[in-house]
Order: structure tokens, then sequence, then C-alpha cells
């Protein structure tokens, strides 16, 4: 038994040496098993395409992937499909699938199972679409078992994005209490509200993953995360505040660094009577200082913006919006004078659940004190506000982080053309829509980086909504463990973590 | 016997009454099951289809009337979220729940019995005085509170457990049952302290009754007299007491688990509330009101065996 061990231990030690040098750490065998807290339970299913919550959406890219699927930079790497070719027109994609892709049941995956996903994805068969832009696909074939053909009805330069949807087996009866993917991890058990059991895939097509079991363990009180790491009972979570991170200095423990990717912002329902005044926002921009708001609640942390668009999103990010409106309490003032607004009254509705949110509120309240506004902080369950700010629309301002669905302009800057369903600030502005209709209309890269722009420039400048900040994000990882990788969007890639030589 | 079923008949009618407030309170609350489900990106047509496929969309006396009518039959129905039933859900979490509830029953009688006794025995001594301001002090505080000091002093100062460090029953039983002995000491002695004041204070009642004097008379020794024939006698207001006890102790184990993370049935009825998830909300609520229920009606029962008095009376 000692021998295997002591094998074991040389042969992980060569790998990692030998691998190393490549670059990449490729494991021959998985091994060892870790404890990963998470937030909540997949509360929303283990069906992929049924799942909503980001929560749950972080876990299954471990077990399912697409024909494509995103690496740690936020690029496209064929995943399923070993390549692809995209026809001149723009409507043609042509997918190669890559020989010996096998599920976790150990069947082999064919062309049937992706025309099968996609066809589910899209609605076939009456139901409203899981995925709205799949109602632009005109057909899809199988001309051979390896080969997939999607036709669009018209062009969409981001439609690959949404590729990365999971490719599941078409024989699967109940994906949901069956989760069956390709992923490097497969699923083999649960027990509700308490844990997950994760195994890596020996068949998977590409590195096998390095450690051999994961338990995701729900830590439902965050009062205890310090506490369970430090006792040993979990070895890693995502998303700790900054004063956690500052408890666990000096331990066990590495704390890793990252941004939330998201819009924060005191978002205005423009169609409250006040908000309708351009004036009255932008007062509102020249009362709030960011850098105040991340001292107070990150420790000083966090990345200021000035838009609907968040750093990690490089191509379209511009560090210039965040001075449209630096503090300026006079100007302030002035605007809302001119305006009518002089004893301007508010209520700022927070989701209880979200103390960063109701932390930053907390700050607005008293900035804008200052310049004579009384803001009232309304604390509402999570339920509630989705249902009566988020789809309802029934409120006055709101304090929340605003992410992207799919690494696309499209789905940050949809949401504020004037029809959009999920335009929950009752953004109207007509050059916004044009600018929007030009950049999801164009097929040039460049001219539609230039239009998203332009989208951003005047949701910056027409002080739409109260830019803050995307937040900072912190991982405990206990320090025998490497490889943790921060995705520009929620994805926790647990097949990239390794024991660390010892 | 007709006394047997008009009891039976009441327990069902407040069962009745207390699935229909559960059922009221969720028509009135905000949220929306459907949504919950779907997130908040999901369209309209997709909620709608939802809404239909939960049968949300049938007016709330017939989704009422079509529960209830499901659970007599013993179907709970299938959780929104989580795609089990309800049923299978509950069945897994009980065991924490009845394992808590045991542990802190057996420390409660183990405990308050020979203590009520020894209280009642030397009553009027420093000793009596002083269990009684401890008694007192101990009585006031509530069982998450002292959760709270527990995990604070036998977690994070001395180390010996830790905190949130819960194992399952189905992995590891002993140290499962090692993680509940603290939640269970939590919920038990308040409950303790409890029961020590009443026993004593039935034990002295009954010390000065006529038998009493009669089992010394026999050479009896005061420990003898105590628990060979006043304890019987003083037990009986316990007996009721204990009852009730242990079905606030099932209550109360709900609010414990949030303290040690335990994730037993709190937790799911915690969740579930959030999600809007009403076939588990009402399933467990109505499994808390049928073991409070139960209990006052087995606490009845067992009085009028204890004591045909009362039976008589009737």
């Amino acid at each position: 038994m000692k021998m295997r061990k002591v094998l074991v231990g040389v042969l992980t030690t060569m790998t990692v040496a030998l691998t190393a040098c490549a670059g990449d750490k490729a494991a021959e065998t998985s091994e060892g098993s870790i404890t990963i807290g998470i937030a909540q339970d997949l509360e929303d299913g283990l069906d992929p395409h049924h799942a909503t919550g980001a929560g749950t959406k972080e876990i299954l890219f471990n077990i399912y992937e697409g024909l494509v699927k995103y690496d740690a930079d936020g690029n496209l790497n064929p995943a399923i499909a070993e390549s692809y070719e995209i026809s001149e027109d723009g409507l043609t994609y042509t997918f190669d699938l890559r020989d010996g892709v096998k599920f976790h049941d150990g069947s082999v995956l064919t062309a049937d199972d992706v025309t099968y996903s996609i066809e589910r994805l899209a609605g076939e068969g009456g139901d409203d679409p899981l995925i709205p832009a799949f109602t632009n696909i005109a057909s899809i074939t199988a001309p051979d078992a390896d080969t997939v053909e999607i036709v669009l009805a018209d062009p969409d330069t981001e439609f690959l994005a949404y590729l990365t949807a999971a490719i599941i087996p078409a024989s699967n009866e109940d994906p949901a209490a069956n989760p069956i993917g390709t992923g490097p991890y497969k699923y083999v058990s649960r027990v509700p509200q308490e844990s997950i059991t994760l195994e890596a895939f020996d068949d998977y097509w590409g590195e096998n993953a390095h450690i051999k079991n994961i338990e995701l363990k729900v830590v439902a009180n965050p009062d205890t995360i310090v506490m369970e790491l430090q006792g040993g009972t979990i070895d890693l979570i995502c998303r700790i505040t900054d004063d956690q991170a500052a408890q666990l200095a000096g331990s066990d423990f590495d704390i890793l660094e990252g941004t939330m990717n998201l819009v924060q912002a005191m978002y205005l329902n423009n169609e409250f009577e006040p908000f309708k005044d351009v004036r009255v926002r932008q007062a509102l921009c020249y009362a709030i200082d960011p850098q105040e708001i991340m001292n107070f609640v990150s420790g000083g942390k966090g990345t200021e913006i000035g838009s609907s668009m968040f750093p990690a999103f490089g191509k379209y990010y511009e560090e210039s919006l965040n001075d449209v409106y630096n503090q300026d309490q006079d100007k302030a003032r002035e605007l809302l004078a001119e305006a009518g607004y002089s004893d301007l009254a508010f209520t700022i509705t927070v989701p209880s659940n979200y103390q960063q949110h109701i932390s930053t509120a907390e700050v607005i309240v008293e900035e804008l004190k200052a310049i004579g506004v009384t803001a009232t902080i309304q604390l509402v369950e999570w339920e509630s506000w989705v249902s009566d700010v988020y789809v309802g629309r029934q409120y006055e301002a709101t304090v929340i982080g605003v992410d992207a669905s799919q690494l696309t302009a499209r789905s940050l800057l949809e949401r504020f053309t004037s029809t959009a369903s999920k335009n929950f600030i009752n953004y109207s502005n007509s050059s916004y829509d044009v600018a929007f209709a030009n950049a999801i209309n164009t097929t040039d890269d460049a001219a539609q980086t230039g239009y998203y722009k332009e989208c951003l420039q005047i949701l910056a400048e027409d002080a739409a909504n109260v830019y803050i900040q995307d937040l900072p994000t912190f991982v405990a990882i206990r320090n025998n463990i490497g490889g943790y990788k921060f995705y520009p969007l929620y994805v926790q890639d647990l097949a990239s973590l390794y024991f660390k030589e010892q | 016997m007709k006394y047997y079923l008009k009891k039976i008949v009441s327990m069902l009618l407040t069962l009745l009454v207390v699935s229909f407030l559960v059922f009221a309170a969720f028509e009135i609350i905000p949220g929306d099951p459907a949504l919950a489900k779907l997130g908040a990106e999901a369209t309209e047509v997709r909620l709608a289809q939802m809404r239909e496929q939960m049968g949300l969309n049938r007016p709330f006396l017939v989704r009422y009337g079509s529960w209830v009518l499901d659970c007599l039959k013993g179907n709970f129905g299938n959780s929104y979220s989580y795609n089990q039933s309800v049923r299978s859900m509950i069945a897994d979490k009980i065991p924490i729940t009845i394992t808590m509830t045991i542990m802190a029953t057996i420390l409660t009688i183990g405990i308050s019995i020979p203590a009520g006794v020894s209280t009642a025995k030397h009553a009027g001594s420093r000793y009596d005085k002083g269990s009684y301001v401890v008694n007192q002090f101990v009585m006031a505080i509530p069982s998450f509170f002292l959760g709270i000091l527990m995990t604070f002093v036998f977690g994070l100062i001395l180390h010996w457990f830790t905190p949130g460090g819960y194992i399952s029953y189905k992995k590891d039983f002993r140290g499962f049952l090692g993680y509940m002995i603290l939640p269970s000491v939590a919920i038990a002695i308040p409950k303790c302290a409890m029961s020590i004041k009443l026993l004593r204070s039935a034990i002295l009642t009954e010390a000065d009754k006529d038998y009493v004097r009669t089992a010394y008379s026999r050479g009896n020794s005061t420990t003898q007299v105590l628990y060979g024939h006043v304890l019987k006698n003083a037990l009986i207001p316990l007996v009721t007491f204990w009852g009730m006890a242990v079905a606030d102790m099932v209550a109360g184990s709900i609010v414990v688990e949030q303290v040690f993370n335990i994730p037993g049935l709190g937790r799911i009825l915690l969740t579930s509330i959030s999600n809007r998830d009403y076939p588990v909300v009402e399933a467990i609520i109505l499994l808390v009101a049928v073991v409070v229920i139960v209990m006052n009606l087995l606490v009845d029962f067992l009085y009028r065996k204890i004591d045909h008095r009362i039976d008589r009376e009737e």
C-alpha cells in the first residue's frame, strides 16, 4: 500500500514536472478529492437547457459542453466540434464533429445528438424557444454522422456564442434527474440542500481533470464560511467578501482576487416622473463618487465603470466614460434647481440578500443628502425584487449588478432598446435604438464594435443609470491546490484545478 | 370512545385550517413560483407555460381542494425546484430532526429527574437557592442563542468541533451523532431548566400528603420515599410538559439547525419559501403541525391512563 502511494507520488511529480515544461499541466490520471463550498444548491435543476441560475450554470459548465466552449480569456474554442466553417454570407455554419467524443454513460456522441439538443433548445414541437436566438435557425441537418450544418435565416455575428449550449444525448429521457453530458466531470449523486458529488470522467476527449472526486457542499450560512475553511470541511470557495478574505490572511489559504463581471449601478426607472428629466438623472450622477462607494463596500477594491460594460470586455470597455460625470455637488444642485426638483425624494429598492448592494445604497443615500436629495432604502426579498422591480417595473430606483448572459455586447445592451422585454429601467431613446439596430445588422466586426461603443456613449451621456463599479470578488483556495482560473463570465472551471507538488 | 373520536375530528379540522392558512399566505405574499424557477430572463410565453404546467392557472380554491385530496391519498406532489417528490425530499431530512429530538428528549429527562429530585430534597438549602437562580437564568435563554454561544465557545475557542462541519448520517453515522450533540444540548437546556422547576414544586406539593408520612413510617429513607413513591405522582404534570416540549423541539430544531448549519428540514423549508416552492413548504408545515397536535393528543390520552380520576370527570 505504501509502495503504491510512493509510486503515485512519483508519477504525479513527473507528470507535473514534464508538463510544466509544456506550459500546461495535463494529468494522466485523476486523483484525490476536494470539497468546494457553494452558496446555494443548484435549485433550478441539472437539465442544462432549463437551468437559469448563474450559480447553477457555472457548475454545469464542467458536466456539459457545446459545439464550442469558452476559455478563460473569453475566446470561443471548438469543443464537441473539432472545427467549423462559416459561409461567406454568414448564413451557413458547418461543424465537423470530433471523433470519439463519449457521453458519461459510455455512448458515443453522434450528429443526431447535436441536432436533437439544438432543436430542443429552439423549441421544436410548439414550445417557446429556450434560447431566443435559435428562432433564427432556418434548418439544422446532419449530412453524415460527423457533420452538422446549421443554416440561419438572417446573418448573426454573435450566433456562435450561443452554440456553447449543452449537447445532451437524444436517448436520455429525463435529463433533469439523470444528467449526462460530455464534460470533464460526470454527475454522481446529490442530496438536496446538502451536497452534489462529481467524479472525473475518464473517457473525456480532452485532457482529463486532475482531481478525481469533487464534492460541492452547500454553505448556506455565509457567517460560517471562514470557520468551515479553517476547520477543513471545505477547501475552496468563491465570492467571499473583503472582510472574510482579511480574516483568512496568513492561514493555509491563498486568496485570489478577480472581478465579478457585472455592471453595478443605481438603475433608475426612467418612467418615474422626476427621472424623465435628464437633468435630474445627471444631477444624481454628479452627486455620486464611485470611489467612495468602493472604499466603503470592498476596502477600495473594484473597478469604476461609466456605462453598461465591464472591463473584462476589453473590446468595448472605454475607460474615458468613467469621467463623463465626476463628483461635483454644486453642479448637481444647479441641475436639480433648473429642473425644479430641489427637494427631490425617492425610494431605492434593494434585494435584501445582497449585502454589497445594500452597502452601496447606504453610501448613495449619504452622498445624495449632500445635494439635498432624500433617498430612502427599501429592502425586499429577492423573489419580490424579481417580480416587482425587474419584471413588474414598479420601483423608482434600485441598486443591482447586471451581468451578461452570453459573452456578447448584445446581451448587455439589448435590454436598453425601447421595446426590449427586459428593459426594466423603461429606457427609451431613439438614437440608442438606431445605434443598436445598426450594430446587430452589420456583419462587419469593426463597424459593429463602433456602433456598440456609440450605444455605450449614449447610455453614459444620457445618464440612463448611475453607473458605479464592477465589484471585486475573492476566492479562497487551500494552498496545496492550484490552477484556479477566473473567467469573464460565470464559470467555475474545476478541471483546471490540481494538487500542487508538496 | 366518543371522547377519542371527538379529539381526532378536532385534530383533522386543525390540520385543515393550518394548511389553508399556509396556502392563503402564499396567495397574498408577492412572488411567482414560475418566475422563481425560470429566472428573471424568462419570456412571458415560457412563464405562462410553466404556470400551466405547475397548475397555477386554476382558481385558488380549486388548487387548494385538489391539494387536500392528493394529501389524503398520501401524495404530496413534486417539488417545483427539485425534480423529486416532496415525500422523498422530506424523508431524507426527517432522520436529522428525529435524531435531534430524541437526543434532546433523553437529555432533558435524564438530567431533570435527578436534578429535580435533589433540589426538592434539599429545598431551602443554599444548593437549592443557587440552582434556582441558575434555572431561572437558563430558562430565559432561547435555544438559538445558546447555539450561538456554544458555537463560539466549543467551536471557535476550544476547537472541539468545526462549526458548519456537518457530517451526513448516510456517510458516517457516529460522526453524525457526534455533530448532533451540541445542537441537541442547545435545544435541551431550556427544557431541562423548566422541567427541574416543575418537578421540584410537584414533589414539594406531594411531600405534604398522607401517603408520604405512611411511607416514612414503614422505615423508608428519604431517597427511597422520593423515588419509590413521590416521583410517580409528581411526574403527572411533567408528562404534559414533556409532550409539549417534544413538539416544541421539532419546531425549534428548524431554528437551531440554522445556527449549526445543518441541512435538515429547516434549511429546506427556508429555501423553499424563498423559491416559492409551495408543495414543499406545505408538506413541512403540515408535518410540524401533525407532530404538535399528535403530541398533544398523546399527552391527553396518557394523562387519562395515569390518573383515572380525569376520565371519570368527563
